[in-house]
């Protein structure tokens, strides 16, 4: 039984493989779409997670004690870098080609108290950045005035920041690396059920049916090489993930303290997709509409699931919607290990969930599939 | 002794639990009884939905949930082991088309229980018989319709099978491949390998086949030898009608 459940593995792959879009659709693809939107992403990661330096041309036209002074805090301020003002630049060509986000000019008269700093921000600058800019500088401008050396000494007493480190938003390897390994895992569905309709369409299958063989060995001889393929394919992501993207992007892709966490979390995940592929193919009548279906459901459970938008900036209503999508739960749990340093209990009703859903899976395409 | 003896077969798609038909007269074999003696070649002919295929799959173990009885060698053929005394040929050409003519039979063979040598000795032989040896490393997917047919074939005689179901293997391949598959069966039948034929060729089965069983609409009109018919074709017409069967 052994020898056949082999040879019948065997024949799977080499088919698999021998098709033209199998090695772009599930392994080329997800690694292009780890490789671009890592780094399309790291600009809004870094705002989130690092916080990103305002571009800032000071005019001081004072050049008064006070006028330097304030001067010099602006310019050693870590939150501002400092940029000269082009030449034969106006304020809105400035603004328009990133030059820098604002502007300050300190005024003749400012340390007599008779003309007021004046800022000018880019009109599409970030809210909570203009807020940010506005609110240090009008501190650093009382510490001027008042003649006060450091207003955050002076609050110490009364402001304390308790925030504690961050587990709740990803780096953007720690998003896509997953995000697309389970995107193309779900793809397996796609040469899974076009395998599968191929061979009932024209009597392979039914021929596999008069030898004695029983329909377990054979259906497990359809799902262990796509279940094989899935856990290459997350080694794959994997391996890109922690070797070759840092090569170009900034952030490191940090495992987490249990890295160990990702093999159960990859078998389950591996179940849910193959269970997915053997569902279309049990959905569909032929190829065409196989890979129709299949991708239609894979890409819907994907843009509801966090995988196209990260779950972190989803509104209220959307983050509750993407638990319906299996693959929010395989990506949180993925989260979990990278982002969370959670034990395994935290990830086991994940894990569960993802298995009811493989099983119910498996459970429609038992029913509904005429093996012979 | 009989190599097939089907008895009183009832079949319907739409079986209910009770074993009955949904409704109406759905049944695609009904009373449907015939056997072949060890040695003959046996044509199984009828109309397009006579119920042909149907029975082929019954008796391949393809399709289940049927009254009566099946014989293959005097084993039940519900014993999946009874299933190795006979090679089958479907009428669609099956053959995974994205691997050889040797991988193909590697699949097959090692599904019919061959050991590692015995595989390689009868995949040589088979493929030479069929005349498919110098394309053996070839993917199927670049075969001419006659050479997959004879792939087709190939398959059902690797294992050596003392009983051979044939679901119109000529069917849609040049005369070159049609004479080289009839003097496969008849050098097969030589050998003592018993054959069914099932064909719409009316001058392939007279020239092949000593016995013939009619069936139509799931039963059993004649059954007799080949040389009580004379014309095959004009005797069909007769015993089948002439309207055409679009239904």
């Amino acid at each position: 039984m052994f020898r056949k459940l082999i040879e019948l593995i065997r024949k799977e792959m080499l088919i698999l493989l021998r098709e033209r879009q199998t090695i772009p659709v599930l392994f080329i693809m997800p690694v292009a779409l780890i490789f671009f939107l890592s780094l399309a992403l790291q600009g809004a990661y870094q705002d989130k997670l690092t916080g990103r330096q305002v571009l800032l041309i000071i005019e001081n036209a004072a050049h008064t004690p006070k006028a330097n002074l304030l001067e010099s805090k602006l310019s050693v301020n870590k939150m501002i870098q400092r940029v000269d003002r082009p030449r034969d630049m106006d304020n809105d060509r400035i603004f328009e080609d990133g030059r820098a986000q604002t502007l300050v000019i300190i005024p003749k008269g400012f340390d007599e108290g008779k003309k007021p700093v004046e800022l000018y921000f880019n009109p599409a600058m970030d809210f909570g950045y203009k807020i940010a800019v506005r609110s240090l500088i009008t501190s650093l401008t009382v510490e001027v005035v008042m003649g006060i050396d450091n207003l955050e000494n002076v609050v110490a007493n009364f402001i304390i920041e308790k925030t504690k480190p961050n587990k709740m938003i990803p780096g953007p390897l720690q998003h896509t690396v997953p995000a697309y390994a389970i995107f193309a895992m779900f793809f397996i569905a796609i040469p899974m059920s076009i395998g599968f309709l191929r061979e009932k369409n024209d009597g392979t299958l039914q021929r596999l049916f008069t030898y004695p063989i029983g329909s377990n060995l054979v259906i497990l001889g359809k799902l262990i090489p796509y279940y094989l393929i899935n856990l290459i394919q997350f080694a794959l992501m994997f391996i890109v993930g922690i070797y070759i993207m840092p090569l170009f992007i900034k952030f490191p892709f940090s495992l987490g303290a249990h890295p160990w966490h990702l093999i159960p979390i990859t078998l389950v995940v591996a179940a849910a997709s193959t269970g997915f592929g053997l569902l279309v193919a049990a959905l569909a009548r032929a190829p065409e509409q196989s890979s129709a279906l299949a991708a239609t459901g894979i890409i819907l459970m994907a843009v509801s699931g966090g995988i196209m938008v990260p779950h972190v900036i989803m509104p209220f209503a959307m983050k509750k919607l993407a638990m319906i999508s299996p693959m929010f739960w395989a990506h949180q749990a993925y989260l979990d290990v990278f982002v969370r340093d959670a034990n395994f209990s935290m990830i086991l009703p994940k894990l569960t969930i993802l298995t009811i859903f493989s099983l119910i899976c498996l459970y429609i395409a038992g029913r509904k599939v005429k093996w012979m | 002794m009989k190599a097939l003896e089907i008895a009183q077969i009832t079949f319907s798609y739409n079986q209910k639990a009770d074993n009955s038909a949904s409704g109406g007269d759905e049944y695609a074999l009904r009373d449907f009884s015939m056997s072949v003696e060890g040695g003959e070649i046996h044509a199984l002919l009828g109309p397009n939905g006579a119920g042909k295929t149907t029975l082929m799959r019954l008796i391949t173990g393809q399709l289940r949930g049927y009254r009566g009885r099946i014989f293959i060698d005097g084993n039940k053929n519900d014993d999946r082991d009874a299933l190795m005394s006979l090679g089958y040929a479907p009428q669609p050409v099956s053959v995974f088309i994205s691997l050889t003519a040797l991988e193909n039979l590697r699949v097959f063979g090692v599904m019919a229980g061959l050991s590692h040598d015995n595989l390689k000795e009868r995949s040589h032989a088979v493929l030479e018989e069929t005349g498919l040896l110098p394309y053996a490393k070839k993917r199927a997917s670049t075969y001419s319709g006659g050479m997959l047919r004879r792939l087709n074939l190939a398959v059902a005689l690797l294992h050596s099978p003392s009983l051979l179901l044939l679901d119109e293997p000529t069917v849609g391949v040049d005369p070159q491949s049609r004479h080289n598959i009839y003097e496969t069966l008849k050098k097969m039948n030589s050998a003592g390998v018993t054959i069914v034929l099932c064909t719409h060729i009316m001058d392939e089965a007279q020239r092949l086949c000593s016995r013939v069983t009619m069936l139509d609409r799931g039963s059993v009109i004649f059954s007799g030898n080949m040389n009580e018919v004379g014309n095959l074709e004009k005797f069909f017409l007769e015993r089948t009608g002439r309207g055409l069967r679009d239904d």
